[in-house]
């Protein structure tokens, strides 16, 4: 047990450190829409052209080959530098559909996406839950007929987040209409412009569309897009969900401690309804410190368990016990911010950066949900770290 | 950067566990008079040299870090270890004068463990010893109880005994240092997680085997989520330890600040994972031959010393980390 960097990670740091100072854009991105997706991918492209595309990556395939380790100090210095957040409209591109790619996919979707992927020429979005199945992801109903040399898709995907900026997407359909359940699925890669497909934003409790549900209607996707086996959907989607919960969220788990430390400066500026100052209340400063414990406990558990992916070469089931402490920390930072403002909490027009605290408590919920709700985080929790039996 | 033991590490902690399970186990707190370490014991830990782990080679000991010193004292905590154990390891590394730290280090002299308490002191562990530790963050004392007694008072906890003493004598030795405070919170936060961890442990085994409606209990989302919640107060807790110790060793400037994280995670799960165990148990939990109450009581205890809740807080409001 150590806490010493290496001379490699330390080099690496300093060399990561370096770059960004000088490269960080100087203009932070427009908050939503085009302009936005644009943004995302002008900064991937830099990253691209000086070597820092696909850190998780297999040098192999382009990318970085970094250990765990190295991520941790690379999403530490982005937010050092105040760098654009790696969780944007690249997101699905780079942690999920890349990897499963390379895990699962052909040679020749492999020469033909990765590149884009890691360019930031081509984004992704993910099609995977559906008005009727979310966290019972096996329920889906989408369905795919196949046709000569092409699978004709039909129905609807729910939740897809940034579909409209997406030039691809990972389509998980049912192929066998017989099928129940895990068998019968297939995981296809989706070209979004492709004729049949339409996309409605779902306004959510945040006043934004970043999500979408996704109408398809005789979609025709040649077979050659399929990725692992047809009927073999589940097990490809299991891969795409494991390079989800496993390093996937490090920034977010690093910047809480940055958050916390905000609001306390806050609780100190702020002053209350009774002439006190926020921080004078005994009731907020415990929340607050205690916060402020758990996040320093955030980033030891994260390197607690980078040591364990590290030595098994595996995301382990820890992702979800992660994965529960940072979304519960998140929404109690939010709850007491709530108290510390008063009613200025209660001004929101849905502006991201006029009011991030209030934007950030309502973003709690769709932390706490989505990429697999908390109570399915406990079941898999239940199933994988403490073998209990089976629920279902 | 390697945030979990590894090599001797993991030796030294399963050697402790075999050595525990064997000398201490927790199911010793179910006969009478099993409170605190006897001299028996204590000699017995004492010819194994547990309380020298970390204490200089050139002073007796086995020269071992506050690594070392955390594995031990989360497997103490797993078996519900009295208090004196760790009373007994401060005093070896606070103990100046070779002949008394031998006696202490071999067991043949006991200690027991001073709280300040207002105007007056709670003493914690064995009232027969001959000496009495006292630490705050910057001072260790020890004090001789041989012209002095306790005034006995019943104790929640069947793991130590507790008694009363209003005016201490001149201390035996003093030393102007922050490392036995360090070390005492560093090995109580262990004892908390390994009681975290023990907690889950007999719940999960429980859940297993235990029906109702014709299933196991562990089927139940009521009981699962629970017990993943456990799991992730566990987990958090035992990484931010190992953290805090290892900062500890290699004298980061905000050590402390690590420390005092690792004890407020420790204190919380350990409560609140022993409250979990003994609910999700139903009734034969709050029965007194069942463990689960145990690990409760010595939790309060443990959650009062080298660090409460609000002056843990206090102090981690306005800390800082290292950059």
């Amino acid at each position: 047990m150590d806490l010493q960097y290496s001379e490699a990670d330390r080099e690496f740091r300093a060399r990561a450190r370096e770059w960004l100072k000088a490269n960080v854009p100087a203009q932070s991105r427009p908050a939503n829409g085009t302009p936005g997706a644009l943004y995302d991918r002008d900064w991937q492209r830099k990253l691209y052209d000086n070597g820092w595309a696909g850190v998780a990556w297999p040098k192999e395939y382009g990318g970085l080959g970094l250990s765990g380790l190295q991520q941790v100090i690379w999403y530490e210095e982005l937010a050092r530098a105040h760098a654009p957040h790696h969780i944007n409209t690249t997101y699905v591109a780079l942690m999920h559909a890349g990897p499963t790619l390379i895990a699962c996919g052909t040679e020749a979707q492999k020469t033909f996406h990765l590149p884009r992927i890691l360019s930031g020429e081509a984004l992704w979005c993910q099609g995977f839950s559906e008005p009727n199945a979310g966290s019972d992801l096996a329920a889906i109903k989408t369905r795919g007929v196949i046709d000569g040399d092409h699978i004709v898709v039909t129905g609807a995907k729910m939740w897809t987040t940034d579909a409209q900026y997406a030039d691809y997407q990972e389509l998980l359909i049912r192929t066998d209409p017989d099928s129940q359940r895990h068998k019968g699925l297939t995981w296809v890669i989706c070209d979004m412009k492709a004729p049949g497909i339409d996309i409605r934003p779902i306004r959510t409790m945040l006043q934004d569309e970043h999500v979408n549900t996704v109408f398809y209607d005789e979609v025709r996707i040649p077979l050659t897009n399929v990725v692992g086996e047809v009927g073999g959907g589940w097990s490809t989607a299991m891969a795409t969900l494991s390079f989800e919960r496993g390093l996937g969220f490090i920034g977010d788990q690093l910047e809480l401690y940055e958050r916390v430390c905000r609001a306390i400066d806050l609780a100190e500026k702020v002053t209350l309804e009774d002439g006190r100052r926020a921080i004078e209340d005994d009731g907020i400063a415990q929340r607050l410190a205690a916060i402020k414990a758990d996040t320093i406990a955030i980033r030891s558990m994260t390197l607690a368990d980078i040591a364990e992916t590290d030595r098994t070469g595996m995301p382990g089931p820890k992702g979800s016990m992660m994965k529960l402490m940072v979304t519960t920390t998140h929404k109690a930072l939010g709850e007491v911010v709530g108290e510390i403002l008063g009613w200025d909490f209660l001004e929101f027009n849905g502006d991201r950066t006029a009011h991030p605290w209030t934007y950030e408590y309502l973003w709690s919920w769709v932390f706490s949900i989505s990429g697999g709700t908390n109570e399915i985080q406990r079941e898999i929790t239940a199933d994988r770290v403490l073998g209990l039996p089976k629920a279902r | 950067m390697y945030l979990a033991p590894e090599g001797h590490e993991i030796e030294i902690a399963n050697a402790a566990a075999d050595f525990l399970a064997d000398a201490m186990p927790i199911d010793r707190l179910r006969t009478a008079n099993s409170a605190d370490m006897n001299a028996a014991l204590r000699q017995q830990f004492g010819e194994m040299g547990w309380f020298a782990l970390a204490v200089p080679e050139s002073k007796g000991g086995s020269g071992l870090s506050a690594v070392e010193h955390v594995l031990f004292f989360r497997e103490v905590g797993r078996q519900c270890g009295p208090v004196d154990v760790l009373a007994q390891g401060l005093a070896a590394n606070a103990v100046a004068e070779a002949g008394l730290r031998q006696e202490i280090i071999a067991g043949t002299q006991g200690v027991a463990l001073l709280a300040p308490d207002g105007d007056s002191y709670r003493l914690i562990g064995n009232p027969d010893v001959g000496l009495a530790l006292l630490v705050t963050p910057d001072r260790a004392q020890l004090f001789s109880l041989a012209q002095i007694r306790a005034k006995e008072r019943p104790a929640l906890d069947p793991a130590n005994s507790m008694g009363v003493l209003g005016i201490l004598p001149a201390p035996v030795t003093t030393l102007d240092s922050s490392l036995i405070w360090r070390l005492g919170q560093l090995g109580i936060a262990a004892m908390l997680v390994g009681i975290a961890e023990a907690s889950l442990d007999l719940i999960v085994d429980y859940a297993k085997v235990r029906e109702t409606f014709g299933r196991k209990i562990g089927s139940w989302q009521a009981v699962r989520h629970p017990c993943a919640d456990m799991a992730v107060r566990a987990e958090a807790s035992r990484a931010q330890l190992w953290y805090a110790a290892a900062a500890i060793k290699e004298g980061r400037s905000d050590a402390d600040v690590h420390l005092d994280a690792a004890k407020h995670l420790a204190n919380q799960a350990a409560l609140m994972n022993a409250d979990a165990n003994i609910q999700l148990h139903g009734g034969i939990g709050v029965t007194d031959e069942h463990n689960a109450h145990l690990l409760l009581k010595h939790a309060m205890l443990l959650s009062r010393l080298f660090g409460t809740k609000r002056g843990l807080l206090c102090k981690l409001l306005n800390a800082r980390l290292e950059d």
